[in-house]
């Protein structure tokens, strides 16, 4: 039973995650720190199949090496897909072990959903100069890819874009707020 | 290609905006008589001898209505040649022409002027008509007679010609007059590209992407803008003809962004479509000319000597952003910086023997430094005065734009070469950032 309603809860979940439109970049330039509302959806991710395919996080059942929690780690207030974003340390592009653990949840996704692609977006926090930014963020969005990638994501599927430090999720300052900016970012396409 | 920039080229251009009709420049005496005498006083003052003592009589007018006139051109003149930091000026003495409306040389040099200027301004049928006349009062010599029009709504354009040819004539270098600033704002809401005078003035949005433009950088002879522009999506290089308005783009995967011009057919940016980033040179049209940087890494914002053989730019080759010189003909590598962990935003001076950069400090302030291109002679020239970036070279060399946050939100200032008179350059709403300063004049 509760693995049938956590199934609905994720089908539910990637129904309504779908992405905002990035081929034309039109919003006003704003943080996003106020309350994240629903994202437009274009064309929306297909429905899913089975809520079997995703083995669920119940704290009976031990959990496999990819848990399908859509909480936590890679998934805060501004993401709410069905693939977690990634943090990084400041001025790195390393993937911790979070981030390879994340990585690995969204491989096992996009593995079981072969017709989905992925944009990447890469973040930086507000700190050290724009332009070099802009190629860190590059590198962090480049640098989860490659890693999808080598766990056998086909690289067709995958986009990636940078957006430096011009588009900050918390536009707050201090260690908080920055942590927070420094993503590869994760939308469906 | 030598883009040598020089004051003959300068005034033989010619230009044709569509919306601004050519100041003329009417000589009424030949100039070699007065170039030589010119030439004469240069070498008399000393280089380096510091600021010029300099007079400068409020305009006649022949008819009293155009008094306003004339004081519109003497706040222009007067403004526009203190803002170069080359002049002390001083108010002419009260005598300063005698009864037959002769020049009391005697009265300007007991004020201490070296330099004497006066001239009359006329409006005939809306040509506006400028003749000035510049003395060394030492001496008691003519330097310059030279006579200026164009219509009512080019006063600015007016008095700055008259400017430059007195800082050309009194130092022998090109000057600032008629150079352009170009900028990123936020002021609509969005990031969008603008222009100004060297001064502030005549400020203009040049896009209207309604998304996010960043990186401007002018070609020197001022016919392309080049930025970066997220109009597709991506961070993509667009190189707009500003005559015609057609735009070019590279049309690769990956980024494009962050663009330094080689001279006025070639710009190097920053490209990721081979797997890093890298910098390549680019035509005016788009196409790749070919491959500057082959080193692991981000390689980033190059800036290039005047003659456009070496390169200055950023490169985490060896973990955070150093700066490193690149001789084009031989490929050669060098460092630059080694003080400071985290050096970035290069700009090489249009003298030839300075380079500009940033240093981000571990305290988190960012300040602006200048070494000589061998890395000798390191100066400081911001210090507890928040984020100052992106430092950009006036064509003569003497001075900087740079953006600061001292006051809050980032801010165009001026400061000279050697970090002295920081002041605001824009008053003006939003943010401003990235600036470039063009190394043509109008």
């Amino acid at each position: 039973m509760k693995s049938k309603i956590n199934g609905i809860v994720i089908l539910a979940l990637m129904v309504t995650a779908g992405c905002s439109s990035r081929s034309a970049v039109t919003a006003p330039e704003a943080g996003r720190s106020q309350a994240p509302s629903p994202k437009i959806s274009s064309p929306v991710a297909q429905t899913v199949t089975s809520p079997t395919v995703l083995p669920t996080a119940s704290p009976n059942v031990s959990v496999p090496s990819s848990p399908a929690s859509s909480s936590g780690y890679g998934f805060d207030q501004w993401q709410n897909g069905p693939l977690g974003d990634v943090f990084f340390e400041f001025d790195s592009t390393v993937l911790t072990a979070d981030a390879q653990s994340q990585l690995k949840q969204n491989a096992a996704w996009l593995d079981n959903n072969s017709a989905n692609k992925a944009l990447i977006e890469g973040h930086c926090d507000s700190r050290g100069t724009s332009e070099y930014n802009m190629a860190l963020g590059e590198r962090r969005a480049s640098t989860a890819k490659e890693y999808l990638v080598r766990l056998g994501i086909a690289s067709l599927r995958l986009e990636t874009v940078s957006f430096g430090e011009e588009r900050p999720f918390d536009s707050g300052k201090g260690e908080n707020a920055w942590a927070k900016n420094r993503r590869a970012h994760f939308l469906m396409k | 290609m030598m883009f040598a920039y020089n004051f003959k080229t300068c005034f033989g251009m010619q230009f044709f905006r569509y919306i601004v009709a050519v100041v003329m420049i009417v000589l009424c005496f030949p100039l070699p008589l007065f170039a030589a005498e010119g030439g004469e006083y240069i070498a008399i003052r000393k280089e380096g001898s510091g600021k010029i003592a300099l007079a400068i009589n409020k305009l006649d007018t022949p008819v009293k209505d155009e008094s306003r006139l004339a004081q519109r051109l003497d706040a222009i003149i007067h403004d526009g040649l203190d803002f170069t930091g080359l002049f002390t000026m001083i108010s002419p003495p009260l005598n300063v022409k005698d009864n037959s409306n002769r020049v009391n040389f005697g009265a300007l040099d007991s004020v201490g002027a070296a330099v004497y200027a006066d001239g009359s301004v006329s409006n005939t049928s809306g040509t506006v008509i400028l003749d000035m006349e510049v003395y060394d009062t030492a001496g008691a010599k003519l330097l310059l007679k030279k006579t200026y029009n164009g219509n009512q709504l080019q006063l600015r354009k007016i008095g700055y010609a008259f400017c430059a040819d007195l800082v050309e004539l009194l130092t022998g270098k090109k000057s600032i007059f008629g150079s352009k600033i170009v900028f990123v704002s936020n002021k609509t809401g969005f990031k969008e590209i603008y222009e100004c005078d060297f001064d502030g003035h005549e400020l203009r949005q040049l896009t209207n992407s309604h998304s996010i433009s960043l990186t401007p950088a002018l070609s020197p002879d001022g016919r392309y803008l080049a930025y970066t522009d997220f109009s597709s999506g991506r961070p993509a290089l667009y190189i707009k003809n500003l005559s015609n308005g057609r735009l070019s783009t590279i049309g690769k995967s990956g980024i494009s962004i962050d663009p330094g011009w080689r001279n006025s057919r070639e710009v190097a940016t920053t490209l990721s479509f081979e797997g890093d980033q890298e910098i390549y040179l680019i035509k005016a049209d788009g196409a790749i000319a070919r491959r500057l940087t082959f080193s692991k890494g981000i390689d980033l914002s190059p800036s290039f000597s005047p003659d456009g053989n070496k390169m200055a730019y950023v490169s985490d080759r060896n973990g955070l952003p150093q700066i490193f010189i690149e001789d084009l003909s031989s490929g050669q590598v060098n460092r630059l910086t080694f003080s400071g962990r985290y050096n970035t935003q290069p700009s090489w001076s249009p003298a030839g023997d300075k380079i500009a950069y940033t240093t981000w400090e571990s305290g988190g302030e960012i300040n602006i430094f200048v070494t000589g291109i061998d890395g000798s002679g390191l100066k400081q020239l911001t210090e507890q005065s928040g984020e100052n970036e992106s430092p950009s070279w006036s064509p003569d060399g003497r001075m900087i734009v740079f953006t600061s946050t001292r006051q809050g939100s980032k801010k165009m200032y001026i400061m000279g070469s050697t970090g002295e008179n920081q002041r605001p350059l824009l008053p003006s709403e939003g943010e401003q950032m990235q600036p470039c300063w063009s190394l043509f004049c109008q």
